[in-house]
């Protein structure tokens, strides 16, 4: 007992004022409001898909972008309750995203059985991945340094999640400036690239936010 | 109860505004309610010391994480089971280490446990002495001389089991020859 109050001691010693971290939906308030701008940003350079208008005609495909937003704001949020070591005890809303995917899954599966007859495959493939991951590649950046100031005691299911965070603006970004109907395509390249990048954040979680 | 728990965040808040004096007893608070939780998992009195030694150190250094707003003890508890966890991986990990690999006892046995060095008749009485089913791996080897493969397939046991058994008889033996 006398180590721990040696301990104590020292500690208080050490104390001084602390501002405590904003609140979660703050945080994650901030993080989206970052990737809008990101996103607006890239719009604003790269442009939006030249048949933007006849595309968001197809109710699956207004669907679609819109399912991926709820899984964008759904990872986001959680991600930002997982950085406080008793997810801020909004312990319910946490598990948002698996509402989100699955939600996610189902339009997709929809989506493919509207697909006929399948638009045509476009010429490229991986280069769409490639894509994502370099557009992703800042708000993984900038969601991981905001994990690391905080105190995540699941660091691997936030790190799986700030990267699926991340790489849904790359997929959205992507899905509103490429010219490209083909769901095997979107699935293939964008979709399931996106997720294993996700399954690859649960290790950088590991390494980069364990504390 | 809920005024205790009502103080522990009014303390918390002080602390995080910088009163010292609500931090140190606070602290204290938190080893008090700990300290049954840690001795429930872990057996040795200076294992509970240390591990909630490190846990007042994590709360002191993520303690930014928390408002004073919510309830205190289940954000302590979190960081006490997150640690405990990170002490029972890594102890079990060491014991782990210096277990002994499957694999080298098969290597160490694969030449020498049907071989036989001293005549079985010469020390069946130390091995009566032996633990029923080592004594009978004993007779079949060395007496009847089947394989650890066949002693496996006749009594229902693996391979690799007979050969373990049977080294651990070779050990036994060795021990009550020695004395």
């Amino acid at each position: 007992m006398d180590n721990i109050e040696q301990l104590i001691k020292s500690l208080t010693d050490d104390a001084t004022t602390v501002r405590p971290a904003p609140h979660p939906f703050l945080l994650s308030f901030k993080w989206a409001f970052a990737a809008v701008v990101y996103l607006s940003l890239l719009l604003a350079v790269f442009g939006l898909r030249p048949d933007f208008l006849q595309a968001i005609e197809n109710p699956w495909f207004v669907v679609e972008v819109l399912a991926l937003l709820c899984i964008f704001v759904a990872t986001l949020v959680t991600t930002s309750l997982l950085a406080f070591p008793d997810l801020h005890q909004k312990r319910a809303v946490a598990f948002a995203p698996v509402l989100m995917v699955s939600m996610f899954l189902v339009v997709i599966f929809f989506a493919w059985n509207a697909d006929y007859p399948p638009a045509s495959l476009p010429d490229h493939t991986y280069e769409c991945t490639l894509c994502i991951i370099l557009v992703s590649f800042l708000p993984a950046v900038w969601t991981f340094c905001s994990l690391r100031k905080l105190a995540s005691v699941h660091y691997r299911l936030a790190g799986g999640l700030a990267l699926l965070s991340a790489t849904s603006v790359g997929a959205l970004w992507l899905r509103l400036y490429e010219v490209n109907d083909s769901i095997i395509h979107v699935v293939e390249w964008h979709y399931l690239p996106m997720f294993v990048i996700g399954v690859i954040g649960i290790w950088l979680g590991e390494i980069i936010l364990k504390w | 109860m809920t005024k205790i728990a009502t103080d522990l965040e009014m303390l918390m808040q002080q602390a995080l505004a910088g009163d010292k004096r609500a931090y140190a007893e606070l602290l204290r608070e938190t080893a008090l309610f700990l300290r049954p939780f840690l001795k429930q998992k872990l057996s040795a009195e200076n294992e509970v010391d240390d591990l909630l030694q490190e846990i007042l150190l994590s709360i002191h250094k993520v303690r930014h994480t928390y408002d004073g707003l919510r309830p205190y003890k289940p954000w302590a508890y979190a960081i006490a089971k997150y640690r405990l966890l990170d002490y029972l991986r890594v102890h079990y990990a060491d014991r782990l280490r210096s277990a002994i690999d499957m694999s080298e006892l098969e290597n160490a046995l694969q030449d020498n446990v049907t071989e036989y060095r001293i005549s079985y008749e010469s020390i069946s009485g130390e091995i009566r002495k032996l633990p029923e089913k080592q004594a009978l791996i004993m007779k079949m080897m060395h007496q009847e001389g089947y394989t650890a493969k066949e002693i496996a397939e006749r009594i229902g046991m693996t391979e690799n089991a007979v050969k373990v058994a049977a080294h651990r008889a070779y050990k036994a033996l060795k021990h009550q020859l020695e004395e």
